[in-house]
This record gives C-alpha cells, structure tokens and sequence, in this order.
C-alpha cells in the first residue's frame, strides 16, 4: 500500500493546488520511549521533490519541526489535463518514497 | 519559458545564475539543492535566514499573505498556508520565533511553482509565524501570531 | 422553552430519586426530541440541524477553530487510514464470506432495540457478532485502530442519511429512559452530568476549550482526533469518548460497550433524530 498520498486540484489563480500527505513519524530526536526512558532517534523527511512531467519545479525541505504525517502542498502553475505530477521524498536515513498522479 | 536556475547547495551561496549563450537549457533537473542543514540548525531567526537566503533586506509586503489559525487546535499539527502574488518568487521560508529550531520548513522553486506553499507544523508555544518569500533580492515577509495552549478538555 | 427545559431537568432529578426506572411513553420520547433540539436551534440560530454534525467547528463564535478545521479538511488527515478502512472491510474470512454478508442494520438506525433478548445491538457488538459467526475471533479493542475503521467504513456509507433510531417498542422506551438518566446524572469528583457541559455551557469555552452541542454528537463518529494521532491511536468509537469523558469529570469510566454507554448512545441517538450523518469526523 502506497503511504504518499496526492491530490491535485484546480486553484483560483488558473493553476492546480497539489498536495501531498506522506506517512512518517517525524521524530526529533527527543522524545524519549516511554518503555525503555531512552530517546527514539531524530528520523524526519528532509527533502521532497516535486515534478511536472519530469521537469523538478520544485522541492520543499522539511525538518522535525514539521507535523507528524506531514502535509506539503504547493501551486504549479501551466499543467494541462494529462500531465504527470509527481513527487518523491528522502528522509534523514536515506529512506524515501514517491507518488505521481495525472492531472484529470 | 525561461526556467531559472539554482546553484546546487543553497541559495546563499550566490546569485541565481541565467542560462547563458543559447538561452534555455534543458537539464532534466533544474532543482539540485541540497537540504539547508545550517539553516535547521540556527537557534535563532536571524541566523536562520542569513544560512538560508544569504544576506537580504527583509520587506513587509502585501504582495504575500498567509492563512492560518488564530488559535492552533493542537501545537503539535498547525496547518498554514503561505500564497504569494509575487512572480519571480524563488524560495519561501517559514520561521517559527519561539520554535527551538525556528526554521521549519522552505520551499524552493522555479517560476512554474511559486504561489502557494502549505504545510503541518509543530509549534511549542504562541509564537509570531513568520513567512519569507526571496524575490528581487529582497525577502518579502508576511507573520501572524498563532496562540498555542494546551487545552484542558477532551478526553 | 426555558420551561420545557427546566421540566426536563426536574423530571431527571425526580427519577433518580427513585429505585425503578418510571415508564416512558413514545410521545414523551418525541416531545424530549423537540425539546431538546428546539433547545439549540435557538441557542444557536444561525445553525441548521445539519450543521450540528460539526460539532465546535460549526460555532460561528469559533472562528479560528473552524478555519483550522477547514484547512485540515483539504486533505484530511483520516484519509489514508479510511483506504485501509476499505481493505479490512473487503479482506475476506477464513469461510470466503467478508463483512458484506454480514446482516448489519442501516447504520442510521443504530443503536438497535432486540425485544427478543430485550437489548441494544450496536454497530460494534453486531460486526463482533458478525465475525464470531463466521468462526472468526471477535475484536477485543472495541474503542479504536481495526473496529473503529471497520464501523467508519460502514457508516460513511450511509453519510446524507438522517439518524432514525426506532423506539416504538416498551423494552427500547425502558433503555432510553436508563441513557437519559445517565446524560442528566452528575457524576464524577467534579460533579458534573453530560448535560452540565453539553446542553447548559454548549458553546462555551472551559479550560481553554469550547463545549460542543450536544445536538449532533454521535452522528459523526468515528473520529480522527489530531490529540490521539500524535499518540498513535488516532481513531475513538462512541465508547472510546464516553469513557474520556467521564475520566475528564474524575468519573470512574464504564466499560465500552456495556449496558451504561449502551444506553447513552441509544438516548444521544435518539436525541440526534434527523440529522444526517458525516462520517468519519476530523477534531482537535
């Protein structure tokens, strides 16, 4: 099961909104693991790539100070029904993953 | 269309480069940018911005607003939007003050990708939100206090 | 109005002072339905029935809780957690059968009165029936995670749909009477009944939060709290709040799923007749 989830929507200015929720912890790196009173390691996204028909527009860089199962969205502006929008993240361990959606 | 350019590594590092003699280039990538580490790991606002957009008069400007709460339901998941009229928008920051890393997240883009930027974020307290749009030089900015409580109720 | 209000909170009081639960008739039970909603369409007039489905959200006096909510609902945080709603429900059982041939009430119709065993049958007790049936093992945890996905992907279903909760029979009027008590009982160290915070300070703000309406509680449920995401258990059935609640009041919690909170949703219910459904719920 896909855990990058992506909507893409028209917007107001003309363009399309996309919005991506990933699945991720988000640790910081202090939050201590009530069981054993160790800390839980720092493991967040770090960077997150967005691509209109395989041309990055854009990429976002996120660090532990952004939610849990975070949310990016941002606006493209000149992608016509048809065009592949896709986005693929990498985290502090060098883990990732990606989604695409074809605007309607 | 012109596509703009960025230097790999951030955007401190220098100026936007134009593509030069032909005109456009078309490298499959056009974003090689790093994750700004020194900007996640400045402990204040002001250092922050300086590891992130290089030195850059701050602006108020009308020409960026931003969506958020008032009040945060909850400081763990506070959800704000940044959108901007500005068209030559290079990078948007978001910089909480009293966050113990006040810089939480940025977004990098070329001009097909520059009016809106939204996110989830953690605030550990009310803090202002400030929001930094890099265009003409210059950061454009746009803030809105959001109260953080712990609310009593709710099982 | 204030008189109906005030003979309602008498008549609460003077049950129980009694031992025997006093008979109630379905016309006394339709008036209560009137009262009560009468009670908030005029405290809060610029809201429709439908509105009270979105609980603090829909407050106009809230205006920051409502535009966090909105921007929430972009991309609601309870999306990925309603596809894998969808798996679980269409995974089937060891005999081939899956939770569709299960023989589940129209999930507006729930809590459901059973004369022949003169009880309630919730949507949680009839999908435990259901995969005890199928020589499935029940699901022990009836308050979040598997059960409350499975009763989100149930109800959603029926989402536009107004709550028609029966109550034509003695036996149900018996077990509504038992769920008004309770919601009119005070209770717990601080002394309080569903009733003090729901209905008398709806709208309200306490301890830097609001009170919801009780018009319009349970019809939204399961919900997707941001609170119980941040700890890993996003997800609370009715009698997972229930018990939150009573905690919250210093209360002794009953158990999920027990006659008390049984009752309790069957009156909520009942309250809550002809508000449509909108399930899952996103809060705070």
């Amino acid at each position: 099961m896909a855990t990058t989830k992506m909507k893409i929507r028209k917007n107001k200015a003309g363009g399309h909104d996309v919005m991506v929720l990933a699945k991720h912890p988000m640790e910081t790196g202090l939050r201590k693991d009530k069981k054993t009173g160790e800390k839980i390691p720092a493991h967040f996204i770090q960077t997150m790539e967005f691509a209109l028909n395989g041309t990055v527009v854009a990429q976002a860089n996120l660090g532990a100070g952004v939610s849990k199962n975070p949310l990016i969205g941002i606006a493209i502006a000149g992608a016509s029904s048809g065009d592949t929008v896709s986005v693929s993240w990498i985290d502090n361990k060098g883990e990732g993953d990606s989604a695409e959606t074809v605007v309607k | 269309m012109k596509r703009r350019i960025f230097l790999k590594g951030s955007l401190a590092a220098g100026t936007v480069a134009v593509a030069a003699g032909a005109g456009l280039l078309a490298p499959a990538r056009v974003l090689a940018a790093t994750w700004p580490e020194a900007a996640f790991a400045a402990k204040t606002e002001a250092d922050a911005l300086r590891a992130f957009f290089g030195d850059a008069a701050v602006v108020d400007s009308d020409k960026v607003s931003l969506k958020a709460p008032l009040q945060a339901e909850n400081g763990a998941v506070v959800p704000i939007k940044v959108m901007t009229t500005l068209t030559d928008a290079e990078a948007i920051a978001v910089v909480v003050e009293k966050n113990p890393v006040p810089y939480v997240t940025s977004l990098q883009m070329t001009v097909v990708a520059g009016g809106m930027f939204s996110a989830r974020i953690k605030m550990g307290q009310t803090s202002p939100v400030n929001c930094y749009v890099k265009a003409g030089g210059k950061l454009h900015k746009a803030s809105q206090e959001i109260k953080v409580s712990i609310g009593g109720c709710g099982g | 109005m204030k008189k109906l209000f005030a003979l309602m909170a008498a008549a609460g009081v003077m049950v129980l002072a009694s031992t025997t639960t006093q008979a109630i008739s379905e016309a006394e039970i339709r008036s209560d339905i009137a009262a009560f909603q009468g009670f908030f369409l005029k405290r809060f007039p610029s809201l429709t029935l439908e509105d009270f489905v979105d609980g603090v959200n829909a407050l106009p006096q809230y205006a920051h809780r409502r535009a966090n909510w909105e921007l929430l609902m972009e991309f609601p945080p309870y999306e990925p957690e309603m596809e894998k709603a969808e798996q679980e429900w269409s995974k089937a059982f060891a005999n081939g059968k899956t939770f569709a041939d299960c023989a589940l009430a129209p999930a507006n119709t729930y809590p459901v009165y059973d004369a022949g065993s003169n009880d309630l049958h919730t949507l949680v007790g009839d999908l435990n029936a259901c995969l005890a049936a199928n020589g499935e093992k029940p699901i022990k945890n009836v308050k979040h995670g598997k059960m409350a996905r499975l009763v989100a992907h149930y109800r959603a279903q029926f989402n536009g749909e107004r709550m028609a909760v029966d109550f034509s029979a003695a036996g149900a009027q018996a077990w509504y009477e038992k769920g008004r008590q309770f919601y009119w009982a005070k209770r717990g160290q601080l002394n309080f009944s569903c009733a003090s915070c729901h209905v008398q300070n709806a709208g309200n703000s306490i301890r830097g939060d609001v009170l919801s309406p009780g018009l319009g509680h349970t019809v939204g449920f399961p919900v997707y709290r941001t609170k119980w995401a941040v700890a890993g258990k996003p997800w609370g059935t009715v009698h997972r709040r229930y018990g939150g609640c009573n905690k919250q009041v210093r209360a002794s919690p009953f158990k999920a799923q027990g006659t008390e909170y049984k009752a309790l949703e069957y009156y909520e219910a009942i309250m809550n007749t002809g508000v449509p459904l909108k399930v899952p719920s996103q809060r705070q």
